[in-house]
């Protein structure tokens, strides 16, 4: 192999590694935080991406690129806030409510899917790249739009990394994910803080989405791969701290992109999937998590 | 403890059997192809999910490779048939045991983990085993799936022909056969362990439970009938799709399965029926059907986690609580001359209490008084041969408990324990006139009894108990007192087969005569709830206060046995009535069982006459 293709492979990694990170984030902070696996998460992708289409495509409202992404990530929250009002907070004080939400948030992506299929119908859509071209430095060539996302996925990890590190609320959402009684012994407003995780995370699974559709096709299912990859994420970077599945988006993001280019595009999935079983079996914790072993 | 009487003995039957000859004899009304094909799916999926509740319900393992087991079995049938030739009826135990081969694997990284990350592997490996399938077009077809399979033959008569009745009794068989499996897989050993790792995780595990045996075993169990299920349906529709390893086929089984019922291993048939037909009658509906089936699962899962099953019990609760109020109703307009002759002429007068309406039985007059408290699921009639020989002598008052005789029946969640029945005891006392009653109580009556004497609102002369064991701790001490039999299991069960009433009262009173006839025919009037919320509200009693004031030794007490009590840990009461300071007697009565009041009355009238006068001439002595 030439140097050219292994560039050409890592940078691709590294693209994969970053729509990953933004994919698996909300799934992971959800998980760290109210302990439970939000099955919709998939579904929140497609909604963001078909809700920035309706706003800035010239199709739908016309509003323009920026406008239609920025009006559907904020939507997106209140849809995170009502999908924990209703999925998932009726079961909180259930024994089993790991389980119970594994099932509400399954019917719920159900229901997110099929709706989008109600509204804008079975149809393929794509969101206008918001820079076409490429770029090329040296041996590096990249697409406009996979550059843009990098820097701009890179910028909202970093925001939501102070947000979560330094300013009030995210450090009250952390407490509330690492002890619940405690925090609330404390004074913090658990609900809120849980609503807020899951917009957060709703949000930031449409940006995702947003990206996707630019970059691939829009399709009521779109949010099916992402999820599955959200997964594998989640589980391969351990739910001990949010940071853990970013690095392993980028795991990810290199597995994939080298088993494409050595074991073909069919297989790389199930390589994945394997790998993840395998993770599973050997370090449940993830790659980067301590041992502890609890649900 | 167990009670285990075989299927043809149980209450459920007659109503499986009777299910069993509708559906076989359906096919001569159901003559429209359409109907007989959703027929055919809710066997097929009623096969899958209650297959998936062993797992899911039972075990509380959620696995959800359970579809992708199906799948296994339907490519397993396509591939053999359609490339190897095998013949199709050996392709479907054939696909029953790949399935379970696969489950076995999908066992193994599930053996060390718990809750999400269970489901978590189990999607990872449904993925893994659609991403081979596909993968693998030149066999499987890829996404198009291997088309045109052979349609199941017997002899050269295709199970096409005839609206599909052979594919109609095939799904069938496969029905009853799976049912049958998973029933004795869950009253099995095994199943009590699957069970008990579920509730009781660490108990289970201490007590012997090897915890990763019992996973494999409930997988491979339920991927047996799901593989042949995949078979018989790859036969039927001839094609072998990857669409079953995806979430939609999944959903429809888990709204089955949650609709149904978790754990109720019938629930899940009878909803598959209802469901396939449902989701069938909306079809035109397009995604809206999808969407209808979703949020009706998160309806039952937020409002009705008990599903169709918990309604019909509930149902058939309502039915029964109706059937013994009509009963006691009846009985308290037309039968009052003859329960009155019974109790040697005392009338019968109805009392009002918080508790309902009860029957007293009550000699009068101005003698010392005798309030006799029966035991579950008698009367106060099984006291006649005492209101006969002692009336001479004393005022004799007996009343039949809420729920029980022609009492009325009660609010189960308030009325049906031991404490409340302690309160019907102070109301008929003070309703009644009665001053400083001896007390005797005949084992649930003996409770009833205890806690009248420990709660001391009414002042009582002395108290006797028969065929009940004092307890200080429950339940560990229930389990004690008690010879773990059937007859604890009976005590608490709500409804009674024919030969589980005759097994019950005979061993509480005695078996069927013409003398025990009476109180056989009353047991199937008491309601059912009353057994049930009695036994599950043992904890309930304030029972160290009970051995406070037994130990205290202020009232004058006996417990009166039958010797050969069969029912009674007689070592526990021994050990209790031989501990450092009991004040009290232990009389046992030759071969009186339960019942030694009813079976041997002479001998019994001598000790408690004897109980009786000492505790009287304690009382005027004092």
């Amino acid at each position: 192999m030439d140097l050219q293709s292994f560039v050409s492979i890592l940078i691709s990694g590294v693209a994969l590694g970053v729509l990953y990170a933004l994919m698996a984030f909300g799934l992971a902070i959800v998980w760290t935080t109210l302990g439970i696996f939000n099955f919709a998460h998939g579904a929140f992708i497609a909604v963001g991406a078909y809700l920035a289409w309706q706003f800035g495509s010239a199709a739908g409202l016309g509003l323009g690129y920026l406008p239609g992404a920025g009006l559907a990530v904020a939507a997106m929250f209140l849809l995170g806030v009502a999908t924990q009002f209703v999925l998932v907070r009726p079961f909180e004080r259930q024994k089993d409510i790991v389980l119970l939400t594994v099932i509400t948030t399954l019917a719920g992506a159900t229901i997110l899917t099929n709706l989008l299929n109600v509204v804008w119908g079975p149809r393929m859509k794509q969101i206008e790249p918001a820079a076409g071209g490429e770029l090329s430095f040296g041996l590096v060539h990249l697409r406009s739009q996979e550059a843009i996302m990098v820097v701009v996925v890179g910028a909202t990890l970093a925001a939501l990394a102070w947000f979560l590190l330094r300013t009030a609320t995210g450090r009250s959402m952390r407490a509330v994910a690492q002890n619940r009684e405690a925090a609330q012994l404390m004074g913090l407003d658990v609900h809120r803080l849980y609503a807020l995780t899951f917009g957060l995370a709703a949000a930031v699974a449409g940006l995702a989405g947003i990206f996707i559709a630019s970059i691939r096709f829009m399709s009521p299912n779109m949010g099916d791969d992402p999820l599955q990859k959200a997964i594998v994420v989640v589980i391969l970077g351990g739910v001990a701290r949010f940071t853990y599945s970013i690095y392993a988006a980028f795991v990810v993001g290199m597995i994939e992109a080298f088993s494409t280019y050595y074991v073909g595009l069919y297989w790389t999935p199930a390589v994945l999937f394997g790998l993840m079983i395998l993770v599973l079996i050997v370090k449940p914790e993830g790659l980067f998590g301590r041992r502890q072993r609890s649900v | 403890m167990r009670y285990d009487p075989p299927f043809h003995r149980t209450g459920g039957f007659w109503p499986a059997l009777i299910a069993l000859a509708v559906l076989a004899a359906l096919p001569l009304v159901v003559t429209n192809p359409y109907a007989r094909h959703l027929l055919i799916l809710s066997f097929i999926f009623a096969v899958v999910a209650s297959s998936w509740d062993l797992s899911l319900g039972f075990g509380g393992l959620f696995n959800f490779a359970h579809g992708a087991l199906f799948a296994v079995g339907l490519y397993t049938f396509a591939l053999t048939v359609k490339f190897l030739g095998l013949s199709p009826w050996l392709a479907i135990p054939l696909a029953g045991l790949a399935a379970v081969l696969v489950a076995t694997v999908i066992a193994l990284p599930v053996l060390r983990l718990d809750g999400i990350y269970v489901i978590l592997v189990t999607i990872a490996v449904a993925q893994l085993l659609y991403q081979v399938t596909v993968s693998q077009s030149q066999w499987t077809g890829g996404t198009s799936g291997i088309v045109s399979l052979p349609a199941l033959k017997l002899g050269g008569y295709s199970f096409i022909r005839d609206g599909r009745i052979g594919y109609y009794y095939t799904a069938l068989a496969l029905l009853v056969l799976s049912t049958a499996f998973l029933y004795a897989v869950v009253r099995s050993p095994v199943g009590r362990s699957i069970v008990a790792l579920r509730d009781h995780k660490y108990l289970a595990i201490a007590r012997g439970v090897s915890e990763g045996r019992t996973r494999l075993i409930t997988l491979a169990a339920s991927a047996l009938f799901t593989g042949a299920a995949g078979a018989v349906y790859g036969g039927y529709v001839r094609v072998a799709s990857p669409d079953v390893f995806g979430l939609s086929f999944l959903t429809l089984m888990l709204s089955i399965l949650l609709v149904g019922g978790a754990a109720t291993l019938w629930g899940p048939i009878v909803a598959a029926f209802a469901i396939t037909f449902l989701s069938e009658a909306i079809v035109d509906f397009g995604p809206w059907r999808e969407i209808a089936m979703s949020v009706l699962i998160i309806l039952v899962v937020a409002f009705y986690p008990g599903g169709l099953w918990a309604a019909i019990q509930e149902l058939r609760e309502r039915l029964d609580a109706l059937r013994t109020a009509a009963r006691a109703a009846l009985a308290r307009r037309r039968g009052r001359g003859e329960r009155e002759a019974r109790m040697g002429g005392a009338p019968e007068t109805m009392i009002a209490t918080r508790h309902g309406r009860i029957a007293v039985s009550d000699t009068g007059g101005d003698k010392p008084a005798i309030l006799f408290i029966h035991g579950n699921s008698a009367c106060k009639e099984a006291f006649a041969k005492q209101f006969s020989a002692l009336r001479g002598d004393f005022r004799l008052v007996a009343f039949d408990l809420p729920g029980h005789g022609v009492s009325t029946n009660a609010d189960p969640e308030t009325t049906y324990n031991v404490p409340a029945y302690a309160e019907v005891a102070e109301a008929v006392i003070a309703a009644r006139g009665i001053a400083r009653p001896l007390v005797f109580g005949w084992s649930l009556g003996g409770y009833v009894a205890l806690e009248l004497a420990a709660r001391g609102h009414v002042p009582l002369a002395g108290l006797a108990i028969c065929g009940t064991s004092p307890l200080a701790v429950a339940p560990e001490d229930f389990a004690a007192g008690y010879d773990a039999s059937s007859h604890l299991i009976l005590a608490g069960k709500p409804y009674f087969t024919r030969r589980e009433a005759a097994a019950y009262a005979g061993s509480a009173t005695a078996p069927k005569s013409p003398e025990s006839a009476y109180l056989h025919r009353n047991l199937t009037r008491t309601d059912g709830r009353a057994r049930a919320y009695m036994m599950t509200k043992i904890t309930v009693v304030n029972w160290p206060r009970q051995m406070r004031m037994l130990r205290g030794g202020a009232l004058p007490f006996a417990i009166i046995n039958g010797a050969d009590d069969p029912f009674l840990n007689h070592d526990y009461l021994r050990a209790l009535t031989g501990s450092e300071g009991w004040p009290h007697d232990l009389v046992a009565i030759e071969n009186g069982k339960h019942a030694p009041f009813f079976n041997t009355p002479a001998a019994f009238h001598a000790a408690f006459l004897a109980f009786c006068r000492a505790a009287l001439a304690r009382e005027r002595a004092a």
